[in-house]
């Protein structure tokens, strides 16, 4: 076998990885298109969800287009006769929080709920879960106002076990909504 | 090629959980209820298939300075996929392994199958490889899963069965909080390990003794 130049050898290694990722890119590419639009649906369904669950009349919510937000969190608003329901990134422990929080126009959380997160399953996870502990997290916040803090730092709401940095973002997620409420409400 | 071998290897000898101590960040981890555990072992033993056929069968192509290059390109496409997959099918289940599903790129179960077997042996033996190791690893995860979530949370089949909540076997305020975090994971491998180790030396005997 006559013995590769180090130039040949250099490009056998590159071609044959750049053939791997080409073809491996193409898959996924392929997986992406077909996946893309029911996931865009269920989040799209997610976020309609998350409306109904923080308003009680979230049907007749409208979308406000035009908002200041010194922030920069807020990402949407929906107002409606009994309140506004608005929509938000906290920095959780694993990634983004993306939340809705439903604040009435007197200034009281009517609801917290969780879009999407990247907590840690098993605990963090709580605070967007469909079970008791996770539905009983959520619920402590509905007819608060002011500013909040978890119990830890010195105020009312009861963490999730082992997830305080989980709470602290959900409750500054809801401090961010009341503040805006209690300025534009 | 020896289908049994692999199996019993896969399932006890060489356990990639029990025996061979990899993937233990996803096991100590996800395994507080049985749901989490049962979607979080077929989504690694779907890519462990997967990854060990094409690697397999890529063998002879990749040269070897690039190869751990190529086999994380390979597993790393298997996992998005799968990622994807779960996001538009399965939402509840890809919501509760969160980052987990993610993570399995660096999942040493999957690129220790790569190095230690697919690259070495032949597709359908990857293959079978892949299964045995998935279900040894799948099988692991659920028995983990049942002990903590019994005596931490005191359900069993949380996240499928009673609408998501499990069945409660133990009353409220009776089990204790901690299996279901960190240290109880720990305390559970703990006796596994020992458990499948003393099952491994008695099975061994036994056949020393067969041999007599």
């Amino acid at each position: 076998m006559k013995k590769e130049s180090t130039f040949g050898y250099i490009l056998r290694l590159s071609l044959t990885l750049l053939i791997i990722t080409g073809v491996m890119a193409l898959l996924l590419g392929s997986v992406n298109a077909l996946t893309k639009d029911r996931i865009d649906q269920i989040n799209a369904q997610k976020a309609r969800d998350a409306l109904a669950a923080v308003l009680p009349d979230a049907a007749s919510a409208q979308e406000k287009t035009d908002f200041s937000d010194p922030t920069g969190q807020i990402s949407q608003i929906y107002e409606s006769e009994t309140g506004y329901a608005i929509q938000l990134t906290v920095a959780g422990f694993g990634g983004d929080v993306d939340m809705m929080v439903g604040v009435s126009k007197t200034g009281e959380v009517l609801g917290v709920s969780i879009i999407s997160h990247t907590e840690t399953a098993g605990l963090g996870a709580v605070a967007a879960a469909k079970t008791s502990n996770g539905q009983a997290f959520r619920d402590q916040f509905v007819g608060m106002s002011g500013t909040l803090a978890v119990t830890k730092d010195g105020g009312q709401v009861d963490a999730i076990s082992s997830a305080t940095i989980t709470s602290r973002a959900v409750t500054e997620g809801v401090n961010i909504a009341l503040a805006w409420v209690a300025q534009n409400g | 090629m020896n289908v049994k071998k692999q199996f019993m290897e896969g399932l006890l000898t060489k356990n990639p959980v029990l025996v061979q101590l990899l993937g233990m960040c996803s096991t100590l981890a996800i395994t507080t209820s049985l749901f989490n555990g049962i979607g979080m072992g077929l989504s690694v033993t779907i890519i462990l298939i997967c990854s060990n056929v094409l690697i397999s069968a890529l063998r002879k192509v990749i040269p070897s300075n690039i190869r751990i290059a190529a086999y994380i390109v390979i597993i790393a496409g298997f996992v998005t996929i799968v990622d994807l997959l779960l996001q538009a099918f399965l939402p509840d289940l890809s919501e509760n392994l969160g980052v987990f599903i993610p993570l399995i790129v660096v999942n040493c179960i999957i690129l220790g199958r790569a190095e230690a077997f697919a690259s070495k042996n032949g597709v359908l033996a990857s293959a079978l490889d892949g299964l045995f190791q998935g279900i040894g690893y799948t099988l692991t995860l659920i028995v983990m899963c049942v002990i903590r979530e019994l005596l931490g949370a005191g359900t069993f089949g949380g996240g499928i069965l009673n609408g998501g909540e499990g069945i409660r076997l133990l009353p409220e305020g009776l089990p204790a909080m901690q299996m279901v975090m960190p240290v109880g994971g720990f305390l559970t491998l703990g006796f596994l390990i020992a458990g499948s180790q003393w099952l491994v030396k008695r099975l061994e005997k036994k056949d020393k003794e067969a041999a007599k």
